[in-house]
């Protein structure tokens, strides 16, 4: 009984942490290879088309492409790879934060 | 003959060197331009972020104008992304038809090899391209480097001071030397400049 209440447990947190959260997150995305924004502007396009993205900023200088996930909805870091990937740059780290989208962009 | 349309297309416009033979995936390319005695046209479709295809037109000023047309396939061959810089190396190869202005056209091969580096003040690159066929046989050869007066950020104007030497087999000119301008923003490109003989040079470019 014990075994299966930790199990059930585990199992429920799991599901949490996969589930999209009930508020808006903010995505910092680091990538290398962004110099150029004729060529970057794949990056906007990729993700812009994403239904959970609400908002994307591009910072040369820190390197960032900042994402703004909607209300209820995320995006994988598998999706931001791929995206990242297909716009011709390489993924270096991704970081879910708490500040807001504009506080980030902000710097 | 198939290439008459884009003999009036390259008439009625000035075209550009292949700055981008591959973009982001999904993406279209167009590029427009000439740089003195050479006239360029291309429109690519890039199927993945490592392989674009499409149509490559070229004029040479001469005694005898020449034309070249037809489709092309260019290949990312290698990428260095690094925080602050990328390097890339790219080929094409294509046929089509070419010949004199005029005369008729036969079968003819195009490539291309480019090599560039470039962070957000400095910029290098070198160019190589052929075209062959019974009646045309073409180098163009250039080198460019540059420097940005300031570090543009993704959504602001980008400017670039841009020197290029640039030779075409068979022209009288040896060796063009060119200095240039370039902007861009958003999509947008466009390159301003001249050779020291005084002949126009205006590169125009859009991702879509």
């Amino acid at each position: 009984m014990k075994i299966f209440s930790i199990v059930s447990l585990l199992a429920l947190t799991a599901t949490l942490a996969h589930a999209a959260p009930d508020r808006v997150v903010t995505v910092k995305t680091t990538v290398n290879g962004m110099v150029c924004s004729l060529c970057a502007q794949g990056i906007l396009a990729h993700f812009k088309k994403h239904p959970a993205i609400s908002n994307v900023h591009i910072d040369f200088t820190r390197k960032l492409v900042l994402l703004e996930e909607r209300k209820g909805k995320s995006i994988t870091d598998e999706e931001i790879n791929e995206y990242i990937k297909k716009s011709g740059f390489e993924l270096v780290k991704v970081e879910r934060v708490k500040e807001s989208f504009d506080q980030v962009k902000a710097g | 003959m198939k290439i008459i349309p884009f003999s009036i297309l390259l008439a009625a416009t000035v075209a550009t060197a292949a700055a981008h033979p591959v973009a982001f995936e999904g993406a279209y390319q167009l590029m427009l331009g000439t740089a003195g005695s050479v006239q360029n046209f291309e429109f690519y479709h890039s199927y993945s972020s490592k392989a674009a295809w499409g149509l490559h037109a070229m004029r040479f000023d001469g005694d005898e104008d020449e034309i070249f047309t037809g489709v092309q396939h260019n290949w990312l061959l290698k990428r260095w992304n690094l925080p602050s810089s990328q390097a890339n190396v790219y080929a094409g190869l294509g046929a089509g038809l070419a010949g004199e202005v005029g005369n008729g056209a036969s079968p003819a091969g195009v490539g291309f090899f480019r090599a560039d580096y470039e962070t957000r003040r400095v910029y290098t690159a070198f160019d190589a391209k052929w075209v062959e066929s019974a009646d045309v046989s073409r180098g163009v050869f250039s080198a460019a480097a540059g420097i940005a007066p300031y570090e543009a950020e993704f959504d602001q104007l980008n400017t670039w001071l841009i020197l290029q030497v640039e030779h075409v087999t068979g022209m009288e000119d040896k060796l063009d030397i060119i200095p240039k301008v370039r902007f861009f923003k958003g999509p947008y490109f466009l390159e301003l400049g001249s050779t020291l003989t005084g002949k126009l040079v205006v590169n125009f470019m859009i991702h879509f």
